[in-house]
């Protein structure tokens, strides 16, 4: 899904209740999948991912006309997500405790390759679940926004309300630990 | 230029988090509460209006009965102004002979305690 398809539309003065619901309604529809993906890689589960998506599409169209009139223009996915991020962040508070599934036991999609090849890079693929999960909330958050929801580094930057520069280090930072778990996890040395 | 380690690392991270596509039954359950949101705010709204008779909203409209709330305004303004003062009367530090004997009796023994 390419972030251009939900940008925010041009301001005008006052937006009947009408034009309002139609505008959320193609948000919704451009970004249910992201908003979904997100919730289910940040809880580890269908079940809480449903009510995340849920929540954040109902906090979402609370705040809609505001937040469309101060995006001036802009996409609104990051917003998207930064709900979602929040209500997350929300769920362990208020639960006392992580989730009951995470990232790591999350099954890594299928592949259409030989058995042998299927085995081998689901097992690579099982490994990097569980390194994200050594991985500091706010890295694993940025290299969920990247490779899933394919987001660049300013959406990132206004998701987690950082600046362009900050995320950038923080993406590499996040790749460069990964890259040493799956390292340490394999017994390999370390070019550094 | 990209590292030949951190591009395989990528194109991994890329395979293990793919976009999930939300189960059917997430689509009509927000779709659904959304509905119910609107429509509630509708009939809220409709219920609110019909509430009001004939006479009040013409009264509502009529100018002389705006006088008693602003009246209300002005007077609960009044009194507030007045807390303010009495109250800032109440801060201000004391003047006159007995007030400078006891500051300069105060200054003496803070010197005399250094």
């Amino acid at each position: 899904m390419s972030e251009g398809e939900a940008q925010a539309p041009s301001k005008s003065p006052s937006p009947s209740k009408a034009e309002l619901d139609r505008d959320f309604s193609e948000l919704y529809k451009a970004h249910l999948r992201d908003v979904y993906s997100y919730a289910y890689y940040r809880v580890g589960n269908h079940h809480d991912a449903e009510d995340l998506t849920e929540q954040a599409f109902l906090q979402a169209y609370r705040h809609f006309e505001r937040a469309r009139q101060e995006s001036d223009g802009r996409p609104m996915r990051p917003w998207l997500i930064r709900i979602a991020h929040n209500l997350a962040a929300n769920l362990y508070r208020d639960r006392s405790r992580r989730p009951v599934a995470n990232i790591e036991a999350v099954e890594p999609p299928a592949h259409p390759h030989t058995t042998e090849q299927v085995v081998e890079g689901r097992e690579e693929l099982r490994l990097i679940m569980r390194m994200l999960r050594g991985l500091p909330e706010e890295r694993r958050e940025a290299l969920i926004m990247r490779f899933a929801l394919g987001m660049d580094n300013r959406e990132i930057a206004r998701a987690l309300g950082k600046t362009d520069g900050a995320t950038k280090v923080l993406i590499h930072r996040a790749l460069k630990q990964l890259s040493e778990l799956m390292e340490a996890e394999r017994g390999e040395p370390r070019d550094d | 230029m990209t590292e030949p380690g951190r591009m395989d690392l990528e194109a991994l991270l890329a395979d293990a988090l793919r976009p999930i596509e939300p189960p059917e039954k997430v689509a009509g359950r927000v779709e659904s509460t959304l509905s119910a949101i609107t429509e509630e705010a509708a009939a809220a709204l409709g219920s609110w209006a019909e509430e009001l008779s004939d006479s009040e909203l013409e009264s509502l409209r009529d100018p002389r009965n705006w006088v008693r709330p602003v009246a209300a305004v002005a007077v609960g303004g009044l009194a507030a102004g007045a807390l303010v003062v009495v109250e800032a009367r109440r801060r201000r530090k004391p003047t006159g002979l007995r007030a400078n004997a006891s500051r300069l009796i105060g200054d003496f023994g803070s010197e005399l305690r250094r």
